[in-house]
């Protein structure tokens, strides 16, 4: 493998093949062995689809979710494998962070019905259509989705459970040892200590 | 005979103190990342079962329920219902410094910080993790206070059950457990 | 009433004497295991230990009338074969204490043998845990392997000695010789069977404790334990007397019978302490393979011979 590391060919192919169905789409090669592609939301089905039955990307690795809260969107990214080739496609795609839904995928790969699933319960994004177990982690969760960015956990967690007095959490482990033992911390170090 | 007499009592409860501490029944159920530190103290190196320490499969069996490091709520209700299935005397023995404080998951949505507050624990053994040794010297610790009479988490249980299931009810919201029957 | 005060004393020592060593057993089997796999091992007496732990825990479960009777049935199955098994080979081990012994006892011991583990499932049902059922319908599909190999031989150690009770098996044996070497083929098959009988590895999937939770046992706890740990114990030791009495001429002293029983036992012990574990089907498989073979073998043999 080493000795082809220079040669992308393969995976400039692949954009050129993206490009020709979907002319929409920007796709660039990130590395040796990957690929990938921002689509709008309204054709992330249809390259898929284009994807799996054509470019011969058969396999769905994961879908992951990115909470860009600053912009008001979620990425959701879908990571393709094509066993033939060994080249992995990501295919990005930018939802509204309010009442995000997303096509549901689940006809296309058995398997996204666990991430979708995930994605459902941690990020509150509903797939209209879908068909899945209404929990999937969490029981009985009555609160905002969890792995949302505005979802304040500290706050939470105070509110929710005992926690134990007198433990001191956030204390530069480098900072302490050094108090203890009274060490010298050498001066370029210092502009990392969390102690101002 | 006379069962209050002093003498016979203590020897008593000699016997039952003996048979308690050196026949302790755990049962096999792993919470958290801390059951992986049974199978070494279980097998040839360091071999529990030379203090009659044992396995059971079922609470039904067990003596002491082992709680092997972090909780999530999930994973709470269902040590909670393994607890009250347990036949008394049970005592508890918690490890990891998740049970005590929250440990690295101190503030995390999904895990309880301080089992106390939900079953009453008898035994609790600091680290992250801690190694089989301190298991085991945490359990020598449980054998003591059978012994001498003191590890009585479950009548505490029994007695407090009012403020351990208000605290119990607050975590978990959808409560459909069968009551507890002595 | 004199007779009947030393009948019931001389079975409840029996009762005391086969608890005992069956108890110990269990432990040295554990000890005997834990060596095996380079362990140190709990004490000898840990069973002891634990039984009586057990029997001064609470018992506070009650899923029906069945689920009391059950282990109560799986003790009586016990006891009532040990009654029927001479200890000893004059007389009786205690000495004014005769074995209930009859014509035709081998037949009815077949018989009872299973009964304890039919109670025992029947307990088990009503308890309605699931993996319980599981391991009842694995144990007694197992039972079902290891019976034909079982009754095979001792079928065919009747046929070779023209007799159906144990004494009159020891009389003859007194007469021509063990039946071990009488009847080779027929203790081959008997020690075939017996790895299954005695429920250790690898015919002991109906007690996989991490996959079905321990099984039959597994909704029985404090007392009900203790009582299916004391029946185990007075059985495994009712069972190797029995099978000593067949094939090794009894024994005329408790230092013998220890000896005998003891070889004997660590046959299912050692062959289970390094096997791994066989599925229901292939444990099956197995017992209805070579041992029913050597049975036939041996069926052959005691009518030509």
């Amino acid at each position: 493998m080493t000795t082809e590391n220079n040669n992308l060919e393969r995976e400039e192919a692949v954009v050129v093949a993206l490009k020709a169905t979907f002319p929409d789409l920007t796709a660039r090669v990130k590395r040796i062995r990957r690929v990938e592609a921002s689509v709008s939301k309204a054709l992330t089905p249809s390259v898929l689809v284009h994807a799996k039955n054509v470019l011969g990307y058969k396999a769905l690795s994961h879908i992951s979710c990115v909470d860009w809260i600053e912009d008001e969107h979620f990425e959701l990214v879908y990571i393709l494998w094509n066993p033939d080739e060994k080249i992995q496609l990501l295919i990005k795609t930018l939802i509204s962070r309010e009442n995000a839904t997303m096509e549901n995928i689940d006809t296309i790969w058995r398997q996204a019905n666990t991430y979708q699933r995930e994605m459902r319960e941690m990020f509150g994004i509903e797939f209209p259509g879908f068909v899945g177990a209404k929990e999937f982690l969490l029981e009985d969760w009555d609160d905002m989705p969890p792995m949302r960015r505005d979802f304040d956990t500290k706050e939470f967690v105070k509110e929710a459970f005992f926690l134990r007095p007198g433990r001191e959490d956030a204390k530069d482990v480098r900072d302490t040892i050094a108090k203890r033992s009274k060490e010298e911390i050498p001066e370029f170090a210092k502009k990392y200590s969390r102690e101002k | 005979m006379d069962t209050n007499d002093k003498g016979v009592r203590k020897i008593v409860d000699m016997i039952t103190g003996f048979a308690r501490s050196n026949s302790l029944f755990m049962l096999a159920y792993g919470t958290g990342c801390g059951d992986i530190e049974i199978p070494p103290a279980m097998t040839s190196r360091y071999d529990w079962e030379r203090f009659g320490y044992r396995k059971m499969a079922t609470p039904r069996q067990a003596d002491v329920l082992l709680i092997s490091g972090y909780l999530a709520t999930k994973t709470l209700k269902r040590v909670i219902r393994s607890y009250e299935q347990m036949q008394e005397p049970k005592y508890v023995v918690a490890f990891g410094s998740c049970t005590i404080n929250g440990g690295m998951y101190w503030d995390s949505y999904n895990t309880i910080k301080m089992l106390d507050h939900y079953i009453p624990v008898d035994v609790y053994i600091n680290g992250c993790m801690p190694r089989p040794e301190a298991v085991m010297s945490g359990l020598f610790d449980l054998q003591e206070q059978i012994k001498k009479g003191e590890a009585n988490g479950a009548q505490k249980y029994r007695e407090n059950l009012e403020w351990y299931r208000g605290n119990q009810k607050k975590v978990i919201k959808n409560w459909v457990m069968p009551e507890y029957n002595w | 009433m004199e007779d009947i005060l030393k009948l019931l004393g001389g079975a409840a020592a029996t009762m005391l004497l086969a608890f005992v060593v069956g108890a110990t057993y269990g432990g040295l089997v554990r000890k005997i295991i834990a060596r095996t796999q380079n362990r140190v091992g709990p004490p000898w007496y840990q069973n002891f230990v634990d039984i009586s732990k057990l029997y001064m825990k609470d018992t506070a479960v009650h899923h029906g009338v069945m689920q009391h009777i059950g282990p109560a049935f799986a003790i009586t199955a016990s006891v009532t074969v040990l009654m029927f098994v001479p200890v000893l080979r004059e007389g009786g081990w205690f000495p004014w204490f005769e074995n209930l012994n009859f014509k035709g006892d081998i037949i009815f011991l077949i018989y009872m043998m299973v009964f304890g583990s039919l109670g025992m499932a029947l307990g088990i049902g009503q308890t309605g845990n699931p993996n319980a059922s599981i391991g009842v319908s694995r144990g007694l599909s197992m039972m079902v392997g290891y019976e034909i190999p079982f009754v095979l031989s001792l079928v065919s150690v009747m046929v070779q000695t023209h007799t159906t009770s144990i004494t009159g098996l020891m009389e003859w044996q007194t007469q021509n010789g063990w039946l071990m070497f009488e009847a080779p083929f027929a203790f081959i098959t008997m020690l075939l069977a017996i790895l299954g009988m005695f429920h250790y590895a690898p015919f002991d999937i109906a007690h996989a404790p991490s996959e079905i939770a321990s099984g039959p046992p597994s909704e029985f706890g404090g007392k009900y334990l203790a009582m299916m740990m004391t029946s185990g114990s007075i059985f495994a030791f009712a069972k190797l007397v029995f099978l000593v009495d067949v094939f090794m001429n009894g024994a005329s002293n408790l230092v013998m019978l220890v000896v005998k029983t003891l070889l004997l036992y660590m046959v299912p012990v050692l062959y289970g302490a390094v096997s791994p574990r066989y599925r229901t089907e292939q444990a099956i498989r197995y017992l209805w393979g070579w041992p029913v073979f050597f049975g036939i073998i041996a069926l052959i043999y005691s009518i030509y011979i």
